[in-house]
């Protein structure tokens, strides 16, 4: 750590000598420990930036994506176009602008899925054990050796490159890792004292699965959670680059698939959005790695 | 003066590379192997039961046809050495060469012509192209003689290897289904300048030399490679750094532009003229808005060509505005060519009822498109049509299959296709057109649900017609009708581009492409 962080500390010791008698809230322990990792604190930042220009740049900058607004390959800058223009004549910069709330829903909508799917599997597995548990790890262990974009690649084939089933088809290839984290939780958390006394005071199933010990199980899903994020968006990019795309929504990586052939005399049509991709997946890793030392509480008695 | 000398240098210069490469085609290289690049799996490698210039490269290569064809459209002697034309126009002889063998040594005889028209008869999807033939005489080993039904004007064309193979009746004859024959793709036993050595589905195929071949000295080469390389990108990239030495069919313009000026590169648009390539936007006239053939002429008024031409192809493709490739003698400009025109476009979309919404739309759309290289016509469309106010949706399809069965069992609005005018029109454009040939599952019939009697009638009549100036003002009334009605409106030729290493002697760019037989080409020293 450089001579920066060196009055923080102090001045967190300090209030946390003369709060001493009051335990801290921990949220209030994690915002401290995410903001020290500074990595992560820009990347949020930025990620946020990125969030803003997906609500408000579409409305902003009005030009439709679709339409042809210049001679086709205009390089960047020249006639006004921040980004240039692709093989139609459409401008980037609203591709761009455009394709953010479309990969950053997508991303999101099939990291919940993820989540969704993954939790109540890995949950029903290490809370019940059992029968229950090897089947739902075979299915798991199933679903694991797959190829994962080579599987993703049937499902957007047999139903059609809609942006539903691209987000179906990349949230049902990624569940399993949610799955075994938290039945690893699960596992741990389930043998705790404190749960065999919820269990003794005659707490049903349900409640002890969701709200005692999942709770407690949170942290490392949601730094997967945050990742899986940014994995979802470079698998649709991936798949868009090999041409499951749907052509009526604007996504980074359909603009990406969309100009590859030309990819050799036009670079900048795929640079910029590929630029987009690579800024936002690396800031919601970063974000992860903060959540991880912000959330894991190992991590804070250091 | 110093131009003058400069211009003197170049003049000399050139005419010894001239000299040089008189001496050069005079002859050619022995041996060798070419590097061929496919950009299509090809089903199968027998083209009697398969359509396609996938297949037809390595079977022109593999099977040998009655005749063949130079770059003027005249035939010449290939399996047949000389033929006679009954004056009726009811008869065709085919004299066939005597020393011809096919790969494992058996004679070919008239028996092998017979089966292999009755083969294509029966199996290949171009019905019209031996219809009128009703049987096929075998008075002696090396005679055939084809009995018309009537005058049959397009068959002498389709005596080419793309189109009439002749397949070993000893072999395909042994009463399996020919379609799916094994000897299809294995162990081929072809009649060709080139024996089967390898097909290994999507990689290659390599051919060898059949040394018995009937041509005395040919096939020059001793080996061909083709390579199966479905990306554009990665071809070209095969091409420039000297990996590939021929490749056909390219057609991303931008490539071909970028290779044109690479030195050891020729890149050239000749060779297609038989192919007749064309693009279009077909539209289903049997149901939804687009069965309305004032919404077909809004949108075609609302498409503008010039840009088709110019932003898309790069001005690499020529115009086209009928069915018939502007290529053909049988072409006929004096039709509506449909010049970019809102006004007149919205226009139509105004009196035929169609009131726009409250967000300035009408009704939507879609259009689809049958592989990569054709969606940004789909995507101009959307952009195109949009100014009309009809909201256009794009859609793709994951694989070539797909597409093909949704617009041979009529789910769709509008669709971009390439088709292929086959060299006489009762083989490739009467397909499109024929009301008899609304076949559901067949792509590539008359997926628009086109029905026109009078139509129907002048193709009857210009396909028996043997007066070629009679026969050019049938199809002239023809293409009138059909792009007036416009159950496709046709923006343009579709610029196929040979692009060949300067190694390679007398490439493939007579009318056929690389469906005709490669057994000229050589590479030089």
């Amino acid at each position: 750590m450089s001579n920066f962080s060196k009055p923080t500390d102090s001045s967190t010791s300090q209030a946390g000598s003369q709060t001493i008698e009051r335990a801290r809230h921990p949220a209030a322990d994690a915002l401290g420990m995410f903001v020290k990792n500074r990595a992560a604190a820009v990347a949020l930042f930025v990620l946020v930036l990125i969030v803003v220009a997906g609500i408000v740049g579409p409305i902003v900058y009005e030009t439709d994506p679709y339409d042809m607004v210049w001679a086709p390959f205009s390089p960047p800058g020249q006639e006004g176009f921040l980004f240039g223009t692709d093989y139609l004549g459409r401008d980037i910069l609203a591709g761009i602008l455009h394709g953010t709330r479309v990969s950053l829903l997508v991303g999101l909508s099939a990291a919940l899925m993820t989540v969704f799917i993954g939790v109540t599997v890995g949950a029903l597995a290490g809370f019940f054990r059992g029968w229950v548990e090897e089947l739902l790890m075979r299915i798991t262990e199933f679903f694991q050796v797959l190829p994962t974009l080579l599987f993703s690649m049937v499902i957007v084939a047999l139903f059609g490159p809609t942006l539903t089933v691209i987000t179906i088809a990349i949230g049902a290839v990624s569940w399993p890792a949610v799955a075994r984290i938290t039945r690893a939780e699960f596992l741990r958390i389930r043998e705790l004292e404190y749960v065999t006394a919820s269990r003794a005071s005659g707490t049903r199933n349900a409640k002890l699965m969701f709200s005692v010990i999942l709770p407690n199980a949170l942290p490392p899903i949601i730094v997967q959670a945050a990742l899986m994020v940014g994995s979802a968006i470079l698998f649709e990019a991936g798949l868009s680059f090999l041409g499951l795309t749907d052509p009526n929504i604007v996504s980074w990586g359909q603009i990406i698939g969309s100009n590859r052939p030309y990819i050799l005399d036009a670079s900048y049509t795929v640079t910029f959005p590929g630029v987009a991709i690579f800024v936002t997946v690396l800031c919601l890793s970063l974000v992860g790695d903060g959540l991880n030392d912000a959330l894991n509480p190992k991590l804070r008695q250091r | 003066m110093r131009t003058l000398l400069k211009q003197l240098a170049v003049a000399s210069a050139t005419a010894v590379m001239l000299a040089t490469s008189a001496v050069a085609a005079d002859e050619p290289t022995k041996g060798g192997t070419l590097v061929f690049s496919l950009a299509q799996q090809p089903r199968h490698l027998n083209p009697a039961v398969q359509s396609g210039t996938a297949t037809g490269a390595p079977g022109a290569q593999l099977f040998a046809a009655p005749l063949r064809y130079d770059e003027d459209w005249t035939p010449q002697p290939y399996l047949a050495e000389s033929w006679e034309i009954a004056e009726d126009g009811l008869s065709v002889t085919l004299n066939l060469v005597k020393n011809a063998v096919f790969h494992d040594g058996q004679p070919i005889t008239s028996e092998d012509v017979a089966f292999s028209v009755k083969t294509i008869q029966e199996n290949h999807p171009f019905k019209t192209m031996f219809a009128p033939v009703t049987e096929v005489q075998t008075p002696d080993a090396h005679t055939a003689i084809l009995k018309l039904s009537k005058p049959h004007p397009a068959l002498m064309l389709a005596m080419s290897s793309q189109l009439m193979p002749i397949i070993p009746k000893h072999v395909y004859g042994d009463g399996q289904d020919p379609k799916a024959h094994p000897q299809n793709s294995d162990d081929v036993v072809g009649s060709g300048p080139f024996k089967l050595v390898e097909f290994k589905r999507d990689e290659h195929i390599i051919l060898e030399r059949f040394d018995d071949f009937f041509m005395e000295g040919r096939p020059y080469l001793d080996k061909m490679v083709m390579r199966i390389i479905k990306d554009p990108s990665a071809r070209a990239i095969g091409l420039e750094n000297g990996e590939i030495h021929l490749s056909t069919f390219e057609v991303v313009a931008r490539d071909i532009k970028r290779l044109q000026k690479v030195d050891s590169l020729t890149a050239t648009p000749d060779g297609y003229a038989a192919i007749g390539p064309l693009d279009w936007l077909a539209f289903n006239t049997a149901s939804g808005n687009t069965a309305d053939v004032n919404v077909r002429k809004a949108i075609a008024y609302a498409i503008d060509r010039d840009f088709i031409l110019n932003a898309i192809h790069l001005g690499i493709a020529d115009e086209a505005s009928t069915g018939i490739h502007p290529g053909s003698p049988l072409y006929s400009g004096d039709v509506e060519t449909y010049a970019l025109d809102l006004d007149k476009a919205n226009q139509l979309l105004d009196d035929a009822g169609y009131e726009k919404g409250d967000d300035g739309m009408r009704f939507k759309l879609s259009v689809d498109f049958g592989w990569p290289e054709m969606k940004p016509k789909a995507e101009y469309t959307k952009a195109a049509l949009k100014k009309i106010g009809i909201d256009v949706t794009v859609r793709s399809s994951p694989d070539f299959p797909s597409w093909a069965k949704r617009i041979s069992n009529y789910d769709f609005d509008m669709t971009w296709d390439t088709v292929f005018n086959w060299g006489d029109p009762v083989i490739g454009v009467h397909r499109t057109y024929q009301s008899s040939n609304i076949i559901p599952g067949v792509i590539w019939s008359n997926t628009q649900s086109y029905k026109n009697d009078r139509v129907d009638e002048l193709m009857e009549m210009a396909g028996v017609e043997t007066d070629e100036a009679k026969r050019a003002e049938l199809y002239a009334e023809f293409q009138k009708i059909v792009t007036d009605e416009l159950p496709l409106y046709t923006t343009n030729t579709l610029p196929y581009h040979t692009i060949y290493n300067n190694k390679v002697g007398n490439p493939p760019i007579g009318i056929w492409a690389s469906s005709s037989p490669m057994d000229l080409v050589y590479i030089k020293e």
